[in-house]
């Protein structure tokens, strides 16, 4: 009577013997599989799944046997033990079923370890809500560039590795001119607009290792690992020009806006991310003085 | 508070507690070689019972010569239950992603994920497979099974960070089995902590003296 509760519940449940063949296959994992158990029982595990021929799965058999031990395979590092479709169509992030798994061990009624069982978990709702919360967590919600906190860690991370082990890499403040201006004369949504259309303007043009993010209101930041001034100054003159020529049509009417930049380098004598920003900041507000739309190097 | 005098376990129980913990120890390490293919040292196990709010203070005295320590702690409970604290050294992590891979890349994901992710991971699977290991053939010679919960870790942390009082329950004693093991490749020890309270000492002080009933 008790064996439904196999059948019905909503967790995949697979039982191996001292040889990794299947002994035991549920409903759950026939259903996602589209294996039936009479299909599979019998037959090595690896057979049908020859990935998990692998040291860690094996690690996690013997220790069960030897040691009734339990062992555990998070989602985190291993994303699936069976790679199964996921269930839900809509807006799925992933292509597999993400799951949670564990084995543990089987006794006969001389407590002697006969089998071994496997449980399967489907997380893969929570580790979707984990991966939004993560994406919320780095990226600006209006623009969709990396926020101020992320890039702020990133250059930290950066900052300490170059100090430990040399190299260089530079930073490009940039701000939108008279910003102000488009918010007074065409309301707060076009700025919106702009900040949008000027955030991905400048994204279309770095490299993927490059990190763009939005410092401020206005002001954005971007980070380009080992890049010198030389270059650094060419990537943000391109980034000037472009703003330059772009044209953003808001209901019917066209905007032009220009920018300014400050570039920095990470060299002997900084001392700090928060120097390499205030550089950076320094030479930004140079170019201001200057006149606007104009690229200026730190000292 | 005192310690009542059926919590506390008679020199002759201390002994065969010593001589159970020897024969499992012994056992672990050579099932230990086969399952991750490299051979731990685990010393003579020492035990000493006492309050288990004087732990923090305990463990703090005897890994004090580590800089930095990961910890993996995971409950088990049968009928002989409580709470195993392993304690590696500062580095530990990433030797053992090192000696575990034997050059072989076998996570798919290796790349993508940051390291202290992979370290986390795999001071996870070996805490688990040494914990399962030591508390699994101590239960198995004294007649009992045990389940266990998933491992938690703490990794990399200064160890007067790592472990306070406060996550003590004050009025419970503590059988302390320490030991100390190290891989013969690789440099890495660490310390074993199994920490049971008064709940399981009458039990366990049934469970010795059918044990040695056996000899007799």
């Amino acid at each position: 009577m008790f064996q439904q509760i196999f059948d019905a519940i909503n967790i995949g449940i697979v039982i191996l013997d001292k040889d990794l063949k299947v002994h035991g296959w549920n409903r759950w994992m026939e259903v996602h599989s589209g294996i039936d158990e009479s299909k599979i029982k019998s037959s090595p595990i690896f057979d049908t799944f020859p990935h998990l021929n692998n040291p860690k799965f094996i690690r996690s058999c013997k220790s069960v046997f030897s040691f009734g031990n339990f062992c555990f395979f998070s989602q985190k590092l291993h994303r699936h033990l069976f790679p199964f479709k996921t269930t839900s169509y809509a807006d799925s992030k992933f292509d597999f079923m993400q799951q949670s798994c564990a084995m543990g061990p089987l006794r006969d009624e001389n407590n002697e370890i006969k089998y071994l069982f496997i449980y399967v978990q489907d997380v893969t709702e929570v580790a979707a809500y984990e991966q939004k919360l993560l994406e919320m967590n780095m990226r600006d919600g209006l623009t969709g560039i990396y926020n101020r906190r992320f890039l702020e860690s990133k250059l930290s991370e950066e900052f300490n590795r170059h100090q430990r082990y040399g190299g260089v890499f530079s930073l490009v403040m940039l701000d939108i001119d008279f910003f102000k201006k488009v918010n007074d004369t065409h309301g707060h949504q076009c700025g919106d607009f702009i900040l949008k259309a000027v955030s991905s303007r400048v994204a279309s043009i770095i490299r993927n290792v490059d990190y763009l993010a939005r410092y401020g209101g206005e002001e954005f930041c971007c980070l380009l690992p080992e890049t010198g001034i030389p270059a650094a100054l060419t990537v943000a003159e391109r980034f000037r020009a472009a703003i330059e020529q772009q044209e953003t049509n808001y209901d019917g009417e066209i905007i032009k806006v220009t920018i300014s930049l400050g570039v920095s380098e990470f060299r002997k004598g900084i001392e700090s991310a928060e120097m390499m920003i205030k550089k950076a900041d320094e030479a930004l507000y140079r170019a201001k003085r200057e006149g606007r739309n104009k690229v200026v190097v730190m000292d | 508070m005192e310690i009542h005098e059926d919590q506390i376990l008679t020199g002759e129980e201390g002994e065969i507690l010593q001589e159970i913990m020897n024969i499992a120890f012994g056992k672990s390490a050579a099932d230990l070689a086969d399952v991750i293919d490299t051979h731990v040292v685990l010393s003579i196990p020492f035990i000493k019972i006492m309050q288990v709010t004087e732990l923090p203070v305990y463990i703090r005295d005897h890994v004090k010569d580590y800089k930095k320590i990961s910890i993996v702690e995971q409950n088990f409970w049968g009928r002989f239950k409580g709470d195993a604290l392993l304690i590696f050294s500062s580095g530990s992590g990433k030797e053992l992603i090192a000696m575990l891979q034997h050059g072989q890349v076998e996570m798919s994901s290796f790349e993508s994920d940051p390291i202290d992710i992979l370290e986390r991971e795999t001071l996870m699977e070996v805490g688990n497979i040494l914990i399962g290991a030591c508390v699994g053939k101590l239960a198995e010679l004294l007649k009992d099974v045990v389940t266990y919960t998933p491992p938690m870790v703490v990794v990399e942390r200064y160890y007067t960070d790592a472990l306070s009082g406060k996550q003590f329950d004050a009025d419970k004693t503590a059988i302390v089995l320490k030991t100390d093991f190290s891989f013969t490749e690789g440099n890495v020890s660490g310390f074993l902590f199994l920490v049971t309270s008064n709940d399981s000492i009458k039990w366990l002080k049934d469970a010795l003296r059918i044990f040695i009933e056996q000899y007799e």
